[in-house]
């Protein structure tokens, strides 16, 4: 699942270019803040979804709502289920 | 069973994320029986009472702070892994770990799950919420999962009391075997593990196979200073990292890794969902709480619902304590002959003590409507509309919780800071609240606005301005301050639960109410209390030798201090009575009242506070200085009002932010900027207004 190279990494979505509405699945966590975002709840292999857009963005993970930055929301790359 | 300390009685304590529902399983499991205390040497609260098992047994059952992981910032969570890991001096480690875990959100849950299994202690999962789990369409086997876990497992409902006897069946002699771990990692990262457990022993350590796991699988634990941990621990354990680094692994990852299958499959074999959850109740709120346009109206009118309900209903219950006060002056200074001691007693103490509670009402409603706001889940989308109004000033979304509680008293909302999890941020929010004014400067309000303004529209209107330009000023200079502290840089990016809406656990939110105002009371009734006996004594002493009232202040020491800081508030417009009735007011800016009264030697009438409040006015109206013209003319009034905006008039605070930043420093240059802008500001009014010829 990790990321090989950087164009890979590059090329990939995160989540705060993801759609609103759709639901994903996490395939990475990659930034320096990866550790706060597991401990809330935003996994490798989770699913999520994007409720709303803003300034900080809106998502459903396990049933539960999470608020969270876009400078976080880029450390988070996903695939579209 | 093992019990930490001799004749100890065996400890359980309940861990789980924040929200999850530990404090009501605790109430249940208790009965409410509880002992709030404090964690020594941190100001984190300690919540623990007794029970009995079903067999007769005693335990002390311990609600530790919530925490997402046993990797914490904060210092609340920080508690929690000390505790637990057995590294806390004063606090014996647990014998067993309830864990409360929010059944319709297994995967976010169950990684805590697992560290706690890693701790080498005996763990029982308490599966909470069940009933909206199953309202999502899950269906869960507690069999089938504590199979996979290898650790009790019991389903239950919190609120509504389901499930809590057979949790406190579970709880019975002897108590479940400690957990073992659930995974097995590679063979490099299970040799590096007891490899480092092997030197911890060698250092002294106790646990050092669970203090080796802990320390390979968070970085932050091995590379940041741990109070709590030797410094040689770390350094082995750096070492360990990166040899294993060498090797192509990195510890934590593959921890992490492990973790994250491990829950997988537990999640697959002991869950099964019914279909789509689809839109919740919640979901359809937050479509109008957190709307773009509709969401802010409806912030407003919760708002203002709650303003106007602080002012509106808490006169009720300061009218009885006012009049209490009156009564209890009037009783004991009946009993008791004229002289020193009835005046020490009746206008020393009760006074005193009476200035204080006559705001509790006000600080218990707050409370009790921010308990409620937070209970129902409403504040955490406050937080989050809030946010984006807090970051243009360098302030978080989390700051607006303790900037609201501080119109009605800064000590609360000082403690209310601790939720913020950047100290930059923190510290930024402590220092500019005071700003927000706060209901102790009311009756200062109520004798000077008048004075001003004749009109109640044109009162009603200041009084908006004053509350305007106390947070304007201290949105502004947070802003100036957060560009000098460097907040922008370090400021945590903004990540929040927003939990599901539901209805406020009452009883705990009563608890919580009882338990801040007799806080209230206690720290801030003693402080008060002794300077309002000392002011007494300034005033009362030495006597004048002619014997009447009018003659007392002036040749009282108080009398004397005010004629000698006269040259410091002459440009402000100010005379010896303002200036000693501000001085006396930096310990609690209620005295001020009282002590213009004496001064002007205006009897206090307890039927009529608004009889007392003309009184105080026409004596201030009437007051001439020695060539005639009138000693407190309108610009002079205003110079005071912009003071007790602007001032830190209050110990209590000074004394509350010393202990939250843990440092004197912060504590007194805040006193000492806030009050020199005060002064400054007041300064600048008057002369300013004096140059244009008002």
């Amino acid at each position: 699942m990790a990321f090989t190279t950087e164009l890979e990494r590059d090329s990939a979505l995160n989540l705060s270019q993801a759609a609103v509405g759709c639901e994903f699945q996490i395939r990475q966590l990659d930034g320096p803040s990866c550790k706060q975002l597991r401990e809330i709840g935003f996994c490798e292999e989770m699913r999520v979804r994007k409720v709303s857009n803003g300034r900080n963005l809106i998502c459903a993970v396990c049933g539960t709502r999470l608020a969270l930055s876009h400078k976080l929301a880029e450390q988070v790359f996903v695939t579209a289920v | 069973m093992s019990t930490g300390e001799n004749n100890a009685l065996p400890k359980v304590a309940l861990v789980g994320h924040p929200n999850v529902g530990k404090t009501t399983l605790f109430n249940q499991l208790t009965g409410e029986r509880r002992k709030v205390g404090n964690y020594a040497g941190v100001t984190v609260e300690k919540v623990s009472a007794t029970i009995f098992t079903p067999h007769g047994h005693q335990m002390e059952l311990v609600d530790l702070p919530g925490c997402y992981s046993l990797t914490p910032e904060s210092p609340d969570e920080r508690v929690t892994r000390d505790v637990l890991l057995g590294d806390f001096a004063e606090e014996a480690r647990p014998d067993l770990i309830i864990n409360v875990v929010d059944a319709a959100s297994l995967e976010r849950h169950l990684p805590l799950t697992l560290q706690l299994i890693e701790l080498g202690l005996p763990v029982l999962v308490a599966l909470n919420q069940v009933d909206r789990a199953e309202a999502a369409g899950l269906r869960l086997n507690p069999q089938i999962l504590s199979d996979e876990l290898g650790v009790p497992v019991v389903a239950c409902q919190a609120t509504s009391g389901k499930g809590v006897v057979q949790l406190k069946q579970a709880l019975r002699f002897p108590l479940p075997p400690a957990a073992e771990r659930r995974w097995k990692g590679s063979a490099a990262l299970e040799h590096a593990i007891t490899d480092l457990a092997k030197k911890l022993e060698a250092l002294g350590m106790e646990r050092p196979e669970v203090h080796a796991l802990q320390l390979l699988g968070e970085t932050d634990y091995r590379v940041k200073l741990q109070p709590k941990l030797p410094r040689e621990a770390q350094i082995a354990a750096r070492e360990a990292a990166a040899a294993c680094i060498k090797e192509n692994l990195v510890p934590e990852d593959e921890i992490i890794k492990l973790r994250t299958q491990t829950i997988r499959r537990a999640i697959t074999a002991a869950t099964h969902t019914m279909g789509d959850e689809g839109e919740t109740l919640s979901d359809r709120i937050d479509r109008a709480a957190l709307h773009p346009i509709g969401g802010w109206f409806l912030f407003a009118a919760i708002m203002f619902a709650i303003f106007w309900s602080i002012f509106r209903f808490a006169e009720i219950p300061m009218g009885w304590v006012e009049a209490g006060v009156g009564y209890a002056k009037d009783w004991v200074g009946g009993l008791l002959p004229e002289g020193d001691l009835n005046s020490l007693l009746t206008d020393g103490i009760i006074e005193g003590v009476g200035a204080v509670l006559i705001f509790l009402p006000q600080i218990l409603l707050l409370f009790l409507l921010i308990g409620l706001l937070e209970g129902s889940g409403y504040m955490s989308r406050a937080t989050f509309l809030m946010d984006k109004v807090m970051a243009q000033v360098g302030l978080s979304g989390k700051s607006f919780l303790p900037l609201l509680s501080g119109y009605a008293c800064a000590i609360p909302a000082v403690m209310a800071t601790r939720t913020i999890n950047s100290n930059k941020q923190r510290l930024l929010t402590i220092l500019v609240l005071p700003w927000q004014s706060c209901t102790a400067r009311l009756p200062v309000y109520a004798i000077l606005i008048p004075l001003l303004i004749p009109s109640v529209l044109g009162q009603t209107t200041m009084m908006f301005f004053i509350y305007f330009l106390g947070t304007g000023t201290a949105l502004g200079v947070a802003w100036l301050l957060s560009k000098r502290i460097g907040v922008g840089e370090a400021a945590p990016h903004f990540l929040l639960e927003l939990p599901p809406y539901r209805l406020p656990d009452f009883s705990y939110v009563f608890r919580h109410v009882l338990d801040r105002g007799l806080a209230f009371l206690k720290k801030a009734g003693s402080l008060i209390l002794g300077i309002v006996i000392l002011l007494w004594a300034l005033g009362t002493y030495p006597k004048a030798p002619s014997g009447e009232e009018q003659d007392q202040f002036n040749y009282s020491a108080m009398g004397r201090i005010g004629h000698f800081i006269e040259p410091v508030v002459k440009p402000l417009g100010w005379d010896a009575r303002l200036g000693t009735a501000t001085l006396a007011s930096f310990a609690a800016r209620e005295v001020f009242v009282s002590q213009v009264a004496v001064s002007f030697a205006v009897e206090e009438n307890e039927d009529d506070e608004e009889a007392f409040r003309a009184q105080i006015r026409t004596a201030m109206t009437e007051s001439k200085k020695p060539d005639g013209s009138p000693a407190y003319p309108p610009l002079t009034v205003f110079s005071v009002l912009i003071f007790y905006i602007y001032a830190l008039q209050c110990l209590p605070t000074t004394a509350v932010v010393q202990r939250e930043t843990k440092s004197w420093k912060w504590a007194l240059a805040q006193l000492a900027g806030m009050s020199l802008f005060a002064y400054l500001a007041a300064l600048i009014v008057y002369q300013g207004g004096s140059l244009l010829g008002f």
